[in-house]
């Protein structure tokens, strides 16, 4: 089956010497929900917008439906639906003429659908774009986006800036697209819980690198951090030369070492490295596991 | 029945809503033969997305819990699939000992024991015991 979305060994920079993307290299299959994750300037958008076909990348190729979005871009546009990250939004439109405009571009464009989110938001088409909530902007961005019915979703932090409450509703328009329309999305997000609720599978950036590409349910599974204390190991090579390791790092007085392997099966092994018993090993909820992998200076880690 | 997932909880969602399940089957408040709710609507529910559910009821499914029938819905099964009480017993008595040994360690008496089992039983029964499944364990 052909991939909704593909991107070959993609690499891009802004500054000549200073990739933003490096071989990134992974496909979305249909139906699939994958959160794009990593931490800000990781490389996210780039990305996102290189399968919109707004930036070309310096090498590697991107395929959506089997298109490349800079060579055929209507052929693509028709079949994707696409929320910014600062999606701006004209002010002076009211929300009618702006829905107007879409249906106009949009031959498919679906009038009961339509109906449907704006009674669920309660929004009035009369009012003026410059005059709404932000909450209330990003639900006219998402209805402009998703009533033509797209085969693939593309969301840049879609819920950036709202409040809980505001980003809960946006998740039920979506869980509610998701089942009625059986949408592929590729959504960006740094709220690691509503990560865990939409996404079947996700992707992890790191300076422009794709670091972790696993589902989600795996993750509890067969993803782990090991605790050990500091004096257990002389440095971080003695971690990072055992299978499986992720990545290591010091926390006070505690190595921190995330494998891949089950909590027995790490401990096992780290009983047979170290040779201490009773290695403490958990396995991690998604925002821990961001932090033990993208987050603090592990450089230093490595050269202590 | 209510079902509740917690996205920073210890165990994955989909495993989180077979656990909720399995106990509500082993404590009565899921009877053989009722109808569960289809997974889109749980989807919708506890707004997690559709294919967590899904892998939940394939899971359940297989394991002889649930199952589906086509056109009508997913229901507990009527059969339950029950290893043999007696089978069991050694593992389960093994466990009580696991449980006491660390109670005890703890500084708890037989009597808190107790009571941290009668609470947990109403967790899993609804408050009502006779609602239990369960056979006797033989001795």
């Amino acid at each position: 089956m052909t991939p909704i979305l593909k991107f070959t060994n993609i690499s891009r920079s802004y500054k000549k010497g200073v990739p933003v993307l490096e071989s990134v290299d992974f496909s979305i299959a249909p139906g699939e929900v994958v959160g794009l994750l990593g931490r800000n300037g990781a490389g996210k958008t780039t990305l996102i917008r290189i399968a919109m076909g707004m930036l070309y990348s310096h090498s590697g190729s991107v395929r959506v439906f089997g298109l490349s979005p800079t060579e055929e871009p209507v052929a693509v546009k028709k079949r994707v639906g696409y929320v910014a990250e600062d999606q701006v939004l004209p002010a002076r439109l009211k929300i009618s003429e702006l829905i107007d405009f879409h249906r106009y571009l949009f031959p498919q464009w679906n009038e009961a659908l339509e109906r449907q989110l704006l009674d669920r938001f309660g929004l009035n088409t009369g009012s003026k774009i410059k005059q709404l909530s932000k909450g209330e902007a990003r639900q006219v961005a998402l209805l402009c986006a998703v009533c033509h019915r797209p085969e693939l979703l593309i969301l840049d932090e879609p819920a950036g800036g709202l409040d809980p409450a505001a980003r809960r509703e946006f998740l039920e328009t979506s869980i509610q697209l998701l089942n009625r329309e059986g949408t592929t999305i590729l959504f960006s997000s740094h709220h690691m819980t509503d990560v865990e609720r939409i996404g079947g599978r996700v992707v992890l950036l790191d300076k422009g690198k794709v670091r972790l590409d696993r589902q989600l349910d795996e993750l509890r599974d067969e993803v782990c951090m090991a605790m050990a204390p500091r004096a257990s190991a002389g440095s971080a090579a003695v971690f990072e030369q055992m299978r499986g390791c992720l990545s290591v790092r010091l926390v006070l007085d505690e190595w921190h070492a995330v494998f891949n392997g089950s909590p027995e099966a790490v401990r096992q092994e780290l009983r047979e490295t170290l040779g201490i018993d009773g290695i403490r090993c958990v396995s991690l909820p998604l925002e821990e596991l961001f932090i033990e992998l993208v987050g603090g200076d592990r450089k230093e880690v490595v050269a202590a | 029945m209510d079902l509740f997932v917690n996205p920073s909880g210890e165990l994955s969602l989909y495993r989180q809503i077979m656990r909720q399940i399995t106990d509500a089957i082993a404590g009565g408040r899921l009877k053989p033969g009722e109808k569960l709710a289809s997974h889109r609507e749980l989807s919708e529910q506890l707004v997690i997305a559709p294919l967590t559910v899904k892998k939940a009821y394939d899971e359940l499914e297989a394991l002889g819990y649930i199952e589906t029938q086509r056109g009508r819905g997913t229901f507990v099964c009527a059969h339950l699939p029950r290893t043999d009480a007696a089978d069991q017993a050694d593992q389960i008595r093994e466990t009580a000992r696991k449980l006491l040994s660390q109670a005890y360690l703890a500084g708890l008496r037989f009597s808190a024991v107790e009571k941290i089992l009668k609470d947990a039983d109403r967790e899993l029964t609804g408050g009502s015991a006779k609602n239990t499944p369960g056979e006797k364990v033989k001795s």
